[in-house]
């Protein structure tokens, strides 16, 4: 029966035809164990990169990357960008015959329901992401097109993704704000059909999920939430659960040599740097700021053992990174990180007559955001020691640390700040580098948590934000990329996490995916047969 | 005795009364915002968010929102959870009074034997022991008590589970941890009222007339000595609650304690109202409790 | 009749502080005669002597710089155990750092939060309870209205509020433990001043037209310094408590400060790699706090012996 209609429906691909046969409705269960909650289920609200473990599997992009970290077509089938009157104009062609959980086929209308409610700051958190959006034309339920008020040149694919996402507008109208977050809907591979806050996700497969490739091999997902990294590798020993996130780095050997656990690491969509703060005349109690010296900044880079901190604080569980990372549009692998050279530092430090060295504040975050990321810190100031730029060392937690690496908040940041995000893992880097390579410019937009200034930079970074085609943009970027690297703009680049997930070899079969940088995505997971 | 219970209870209210306020101005000396939005939010987000929060006008005014919001059992919505903050918090309650019940069945269970043997034999080998374990019982905090628990009886022995709450065999290190300082204070206090009670001159009548010392000792002394310990209990369950947000933390207990600790790193300002509130309630109640059950339990006292 | 929350004073992490209840032992030595004044316990000074000792000349007894960092001799053990790095007379912890000139260093942090802490909420306390008791009415009502406040909020769930608004710190630590014990002093000075006024010298100082200053300071103040140094004494061990659950929670002392109840959450992630990084610094805190007790109940037999029957 199924082969029949499939052959009377013309338009599909034989591919799907095949897809189809495979993809019998999965059956089964799996129980599986999180270390970190999502709280806000509704892609408009959410903020936190957590909430995204879990909707990352209900809700899907125009675009999106498949686990080579290729930008696909993903909702949208085809789209074209052009220009109307010298504006950028998107015109897209969405998939036929994707379903939303709760019932309804996606059409151009639920797409410009999506740009309403992301660009309306009462309830979303991203209206800034729509600010250059004029509006939606539909044209079919197929078809629309995105008109630009300006361009917005990290709004396009291996950038934003296309920043819109499918959601129902007939069941976002008809519920209310708290039910929607408590049963969200969507159209990816997973519906969520229970929660316990504190406890567990209970997921179910969409059976009529129109990616008839990469789908789920599993009917039923429960996600425990443990917290604690003890219990959670506990419980993947014992076969309370099946399938780990997060092995916490210190126990990462023991992991890997436990009977019948397999494991791989991904980067984890976070990268760190160490902001230095070039922006200031005068560092507190000097009459000038030895950063604004390119040898000083080098000096810095070259000063720290990364390889060793790496090995022995993050127990291997990191990559260094200079520029961005792969998978990023503009990651340029003939940049290589600064090596660890003392000699020259010293010698650097010399030439730019700070032989004696100087004293700086050093603002280490120690809330573990990442995993060790507070004696990441604490090494990587001593190190800089070393060739004589002594840190005064002070702790922040998350909260002031937020503030302090935010332009518009006190207090400001006069000396080296731990600093994460900032340099576009898997996406695009314009809308950080907006942010922390530009000067600070209040009520533009520009520089919000920069302590860096350099007119150079700014046009670069102020010219990318317009170019749109990746044709123009790509090469652009990487100049930047390029330049950021050779004059150490917007900080040292140290390191990006990488996340260890561990499984029952057995059970479960495993095929990692990424999405928006966070590897929780759980697009083909199932049981072994 | 009914003047005495209205002017208690009067003065619990304003207790309460009182302590939301000092919570509440607290939490307002700092911004949440920044925790609540993407990082590289526009200052007209953060001044959208302000005001959907009410955090925008004068604080008297946003506290006697409050006020007449939490009269009518509204608490707030939490800000990271969207939630009703209150809702959130009597969801963990219940883990929460199972933890503190069992660590004070695990303190009475080792005190009542240690304080009564520890008189009857005083100064032996047994006294001894428990004069010590009374000073290390002191001497250590509970966290680390716990810790060491975990330590020795998860990781080393594997005997236990570490951490989580399902069954009977997860309660048992957190009660332990959680019951641990108590038993100190109890057996202390046991002891020396059994002293008292042992020395009073109707358990020596007792002896004289051929009363069996089992019976003198666990029937009449312990009865009598029991009375203040049983006063206490309804305090130091209070306590125990609050001990609770350090051990909660620990042993990934779902209370809530630790989703208050939670709720102070993410500045969720309503759900920690909620949650501090809540644990002052808890705690002037109890002692209310107390206070009035004292006239209850021991007939000579009265309340004038 | 007494109150039994009253008595309960100030929780420190769920502990029902009841420093004023006789422990076991003094009890015990009571019995037997053997606490008499001058019958000093050798043993507690002696650990509160080296404390203060290690505190203030914690720089030249260090053995290694407690913030340099060794990653290569990260997690060595003590040196007693096979696999040991010489030098390292208690190991090492996850960055290499000395765990004996760690837990050197956090003996100041210790002494230093225990000292401002007694002296603030001793002085707070003492003022407040001076003035409740002379003035009596208004003032009375609303000073003890202020302690049934304080009281009813758990110490613990104060300190989680004041850290998320005034960001954590030494300072919040010590704001938190004046906040929870002032009350505590304010109602046995109370107590004792209420009886004060009315002994006849004080009624002859105000017949002669002492001002109230006066009053307070040269005729009051002197007869309640016996208990505020017994008060003072049987605080430290539970400040030092309190002060380790606080750092623990990440609520109170921060890195690059050191703190034993730092340097136990530091150590968790390695537990199970490593036991001395997670025992070391709970024994010092165990042994300052025993040391603090017994010393304190000491004090307590010695100068203010009616204090025994609390």
């Amino acid at each position: 029966m199924k082969k029949f209609a499939c052959a009377v429906a013309g338009a599909a691909s034989l591919l799907l035809c095949a897809g189809t046969q495979a993809a019998e409705p999965a059956t089964g269960s799996l129980t599986i164990a999180q270390a970190a909650e999502s709280t806000m289920l509704d892609v408009t609200r959410a903020a936190a990169g957590v909430d995204w473990y879990i909707l990352g599997n209900i809700n899907e992009q125009l675009l999106q990357p498949d686990p080579t970290l290729e930008v696909k077509n993903w909702l949208a089938e085809k789209w074209e960008l052009t220009e109307v009157d010298g504006l950028p104009v998107i015109e897209i062609w969405l998939r036929k015959g994707v379903k939303f959980h709760h019932g309804g086929e996606l059409t151009s209308s639920d797409m410009a329901f999506a740009h309403k409610r992301l660009a309306n700051p009462d309830v979303s958190k991203w209206p800034h992401y729509q600010a250059k959006v004029d509006h939606i034309e539909i044209i079919d339920d197929h078809h629309f097109k995105i008109i630009f008020k300006e361009p917005d040149g990290t709004f396009i694919p291996g950038a934003g993704l296309m920043r819109l996402y499918g959601i129902s507008e007939a069941y976002y109208t008809s519920h209310s704000e708290e039910e929607i977050q408590q049963r969200p809907d969507g159209t990816g591979p997973w519906k969520l059909v229970d929660r316990k806050v504190k406890e567990e996700f209970v997921l179910e497969a969409h059976d009529d999920y129109w990616n008839q490739e990469h789908r789920p091999g599993v009917k039923n997902l429960t996600i425990k939430i443990i917290p604690e990294d003890i219990t959670r590798v506990a419980a993947l020993q014992t076969g309370a659960v099946d399938w780990i996130d997060a092995v916490p780095p210190a126990m990462i050997e023991d992991v890997k040599k436990m009977d019948g656990i397999a494991t791989t690491a991904r980067p984890s969509g976070n990268n760190l740097f160490m902001s230095l703060p070039q922006y200031l005349d005068k560092l507190p109690g000097r009459n000038d700021n030895p950063f604004k010296d390119v040898r000083v900044r080098r000096a810095a880079a070259l000063a720290v053992d990364m390889e060793g901190i790496i090995e022995h604080v993050l127990f291997g569980q990191a990559q260094r990174y200079t520029t961005t990372t792969p998978g990023s549009a503009a990651y340029d692998a003939s940049v290589e990180p600064y090596p660890y050279d003392p000699q020259k530092a010293k010698q650097l430090m010399t030439e730019a007559g700070y032989a004696n060295g100087f004293d700086v504040n050093c603002y280490n975050l120690i809330t573990p955001r990442e995993p060790n990321v507070k004696e990441y810190g604490e090494a990587f100031y001593a190190y800089l020691g070393q060739v004589g730029i002594r840190c005064k060392l002070i702790g922040e937690e998350y909260a002031p640390w937020l503030a302090r690496n935010n332009r518009s908040r006190e207090p400001q940041n006069d000396g080296i700040l731990t600093h994460m995000w900032g340099h576009g893992v898997v996406a695009d880097p314009g809308t950080p580098w907006s942010g922390h390579m530009h000067c600070y410019a209040p009520g533009e937009g520009w520089g919000s948590y920069s302590h860096y200034c350099d007119p150079e930079m700014d046009a670069m970074v102020k010219e990318q934000a317009t170019v749109m085609d990746p044709a123009d943009r790509i090469p652009l970027l990487k100049r930047i990329g390029k330049k950021k690297y050779e004059d150490v703009a917007g900080g040292i680049t140290t390191y990006v996490p990488l996340v260890t997930f561990a499984w029952r070899e057995d059970k479960v079969d495993y095929k990692p995916w990424p999405w928006m940088g966070f590897w929780r995505k759980l697009q083909e997971i199932g049981i072994k047969h | 005795m009914l003047n005495y219970l209205i002017k208690r209870i009067l003065q619990g209210v304003i207790s309460i009364i009182g302590a939301s306020a000092i919570i509440f101005a607290i939490s307002r000396l700092d911004d949440p915002t920044l925790l609540l939005l993407p990082i590289d939010a526009t200052p007209e987000m953060v001044e959208n968010l302000r005001q959907r929060l009410g955090l925008d006008l004068p604080i008297v005014q946003q506290y006697l929102i409050f006020l007449g919001n939490a009269l009518q059992g509204d608490f707030g919505n939490s800000y990271r959870w969207e939630q009703p903050a209150l809702q959130l918090i009597l969801d963990r309650l219940p883990a929460t009074l199972e933890l503190a019940f069992a660590g004070l069945v695990f303190a009475l269970a080792l005190a009542i034997p240690f304080g009564v043997l520890s008189a009857v034999y005083r100064d032996s080998w047994f006294d001894n022991f428990a004069k010590l374990f009374a000073m290390l019982g002191q001497a250590m905090p509970n966290f680390w008590v716990g810790l060491l628990l975990i330590l020795f009886v998860s990781v080393n022995l594997g005997w236990l589970p570490a951490f989580g709450r399902e069954g009977f065999d997860s309660l048992i290190m957190p009660a332990i941890a959680l019951g641990w300082y108590p038993v100190a204070a109890m057996t202390r206090m046991l002891r020396s009222t059994m002293l008292d009670v042992l020395d009073s001159d109707h358990v020596r009548m007792a002896r004289a007339i051929g009363v069996p010392n089992r019976v003198v000792v666990w029937k009449y002394a312990l009865r009598n000595a029991a009375v203040p310990l049983v006063t206490m209990l309804g305090i130091y369950f209070a306590n125990m609650l609050s001990g609770a947000f350090v051990v909660e933390v620990i042993f990934a207990w779902p209370g809530m304690g630790r989703m208050v600790v939670e709720a102070m790193f993410a500045r969720d300002f309503p759900l920690l109202q909620v949650g501090v509130l809540f644990s002052a309630i808890l705690f002037v109640v109890v002692n209310l409790l107390v206070d009035l059950s004292y006239g209850v339990l021991d007939p000579r006292i009265r309340h004038d | 009749m007494t109150d039994p929350s009253r008595a309960a004073g100030p929780q420190t992490a769920g502990h029902p502080a009841d420093p004023l209840a006789p422990s076991a032992i003094t009890r015990m030595l009571r019995h037997v005669r053997l606490i008499r004044a001058g019958k000093v316990p050798w043993v507690a000074g002696g650990m509160l002597l080296l404390l203060v000792f290690c505190a203030l000349f914690a720089d030249l007894i260090m053995p290694w710089d407690p913030t340099a960092l060794n990653l290569g001799k990260a997690l060595k053990p003590p040196i007693w155990q096979d696999g040991s790095v010489s030098g390292h007379l208690l190991g090492t912890d996850n960055l290499g750092r000395d765990i004996l000139s760690r837990i050197i260093q956090g003996a100041q942090v210790t002494l230093e939060v225990g000292l401002y802490a007694i002296v603030l909420s001793g002085g707070i306390g003492a003022l407040m309870g001076m003035l409740s008791a002379y003035f009596g009415g208004v003032v009375d009502a609303v000073i003890m209205r202020l302690v049934d406040i304080q009281m009813s909020i758990p110490s613990i769930a104060l300190a989680l509020v004041l850290a998320a608004a005034l960001s954590p710190g030494m300072s919040t630590v010590i704001v938190v433990i004046v906040l929870s014990y002032w009350t505590w002093y304010a109602r046995i000075v109370r107590g004792e001043v209420l009886s004060l006024r009315e002994r006849d010298f004080v009624k002859l100082a105000r017949v002669a037209g002492c001002s109230t200053p006066v009053i307070l300071w040269r005729h009051i103040l002197p007869n309640v310094v016996n208990t505020l140094l017994v008060l003072a004494s049987l605080q430290l061990g539970s400040v030092i408590i309190f002060e380790a659950t606080l750092s623990f929670l990440g609520l109170g002392v921060q890195s690059p400060q050191m703190s034993w109840g730092l340097m136990l959450n530091d150590a968790r992630p390695y537990m199970t790699r490593a036991w001395w990084p997670i025992t070391l610094p709970g024994i010092a805190i165990m042994i300052v706090c025993l040391a603090a007790n017994v010393f304190g109940d000491w004090m307590r037999d010695t100068l203010d012996p009616k204090r025994r029957q609390l």
